[in-house]
């Protein structure tokens, strides 16, 4: 198993050397989403309003974090199922997005579209958040608070383990 | 026997104590099994994950913090004694507070949608997901099955159910002539099927018989319980085990040679006409334990 370490945002010649199935390290700044944030991204798009931040920059990570203990950086962090973001993904690599790290496969449409807009589908294994939250250098509530998990959190990330599932 | 009481507070302490014990440590057995599954597996990308999971296992131990960000909704079966009394309170409501208590100790997730169709009705706006009424009910509600029992204790098995392995569920109303072959293939394709979405190597109940919700009842009470001594059962089990982890996509779907790690099945009477089965899932986190008080 080939190991990478990669950083956002991503140069599109380092795609060349990934293979399905290689162990990547991720770091950089990233940005949560969970189904809510995306029916939100995808109304911004909808009304013509400007994104909040570069797609094409950051990687979209399907996760709605535990809260932050006291004196922690992160609490518990990692992956949800990725296919209920599927109905909004095309829009979003449309707009630029390139890297999108989650769990379990996509629909078949998302899939071509992944490799058509040359992105990078990353997954994590769920349920070993304790570990990845130890990947998080900095955390912030980026938009809508109010929905708590399912807001947009930017986090910096160093060294997170993931694995090139689709590119 | 005879009479026995227990005041609301003494149950309050030991769900809060139940539940911090499982968002932040494996079971015993979940240990073993993941161990058991790394030593036999020879697929590399399969052996890195499962190490981070034992990693993980460690890590969240050490530090307090919980296994799955997904700390899951508390599904609780509860056993009461008819000759218990409970002072001070009833048991959903002691089972309520201890909930809200646990989950701001442990800090928790809060991953309950108030409204389950939220913005797809006109709602009140303090009914929204994330509004302070919402999380005034952070860690609610939570689902109890109470049954009534003889003796004098309050035996309680308590779950926190990820939510990505609960859709992988199913349930099947088969007519009483299907063959064993049929019910079998129906329960391995379904977990097969649910590739890498519920988290695995999975942990799979299977309910057999009853009725409608029931059997869906019998299929969640199967992953919670312990073991049962049914011959017939638990040869059913093993080879429905032997076939998933043939057929199955390994760990996180992606690779390797185990997808499951139990199977648990229980069965119970149902209507000449009928032959419910259902699947219920649940990941690697498999946070659940038992207590009697
Ligand atoms: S299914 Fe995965 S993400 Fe959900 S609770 Fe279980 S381990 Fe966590």
């Amino acid at each position: 198993m080939k190991i990478h370490r990669l950083s956002l945002p991503l140069d599109p010649s380092g795609l060349t050397e990934l293979k399905t199935g290689d162990k990547i390290l991720l770091s950089g700044e990233v940005h949560t989403a969970r189904d809510q944030a995306h029916a939100k991204f995808i109304d911004l798009l909808n009304n013509g309003e400007p994104f909040p931040f570069d797609l094409s920059k950051t990687a979209l990570f399907y996760c709605g974090p535990a809260p932050v203990p006291p004196g922690r950086t992160s609490g518990s962090l990692g992956p949800t199922t990725s296919y209920r973001m599927d109905r909004y993904t095309i829009p979003l690599l449309e707009r630029g997005l390139k890297v999108m790290i989650g769990k379990g496969e996509r629909s078949p449409e998302v899939t071509a579209a992944i490799k058509e807009h040359g992105a990078l589908y990353l997954v994590c294994v769920g349920g070993i958040s304790a570990l990845l939250a130890r990947c998080v250098v900095s955390r912030e509530t980026l938009l809508w608070p109010e929905l708590g998990a399912e807001a947009v959190y930017k986090l910096v990330l160093q060294d997170l383990p993931c694995y090139v599932a689709l590119l | 026997m005879g009479l026995r009481t227990v005041s609301a507070a003494e149950i309050r302490e030991q769900v809060i104590g139940a539940i911090g014990e499982i968002c932040c440590r494996p079971t015993p057995e979940t240990a073993d099994l993941l161990r058991a599954a790394l030593n036999r597996e020879k697929d590399e990308l399969a052996r890195d994950m499962l190490q981070s999971i034992l990693l993980n296992h460690q890590i969240a131990a050490e530090e307090a913090l919980p296994l799955c960000q997904d700390t899951g909704l508390l599904v609780v079966f509860a056993e009461l004694g008819s000759e218990l009394l409970i002072t001070g309170g009833i048991l959903p409501e002691i089972i309520s507070a201890a909930a809200a208590s646990a989950w701001q100790k442990f800090y928790l997730r809060d991953s309950i949608a108030p409204d389950p169709l939220r913005g797809k009705t006109l709602l009140p706006p303090e009914a929204k997901p994330g509004s302070s009424a919402a999380r005034a009910t952070s860690g609610l509600p939570f689902i109890l099955h109470l049954d009534q029992v003889a003796g004098n204790r309050l035996t309680l098995h308590l779950a926190l159910k990820g939510g990505g392995a609960e859709n992988c569920g199913a349930l099947q109303m088969f007519n009483p002539g299907a063959s064993l072959g049929e019910i079998e293939d129906f329960i391995v394709r379904t977990v097969v099927e649910a590739g890498g979405k519920p988290c695995p190597p999975v942990f799979v109940g299977v309910g057999i018989g009853g009725d409608f919700e029931s059997c869906a009842i019998l299929a969640k009470r199967a992953l919670l319980l312990p073991p049962h001594n049914e011959p017939d059962l638990q040869r059913m089990e093993r080879r429905l085990l032997d076939r998933i982890n043939l057929r199955g996509h390994g760990v996180m779907g992606c690779a390797g040679s185990t997808t499951a790690l139990r199977v648990s099945i229980l069965t119970r009477p149902c209507h000449i006409a009928s032959l419910p089965v259902a699947v219920n899932i649940d990941c690697h986190a498999h946070r659940v334990t038992s207590r009697v008080i």
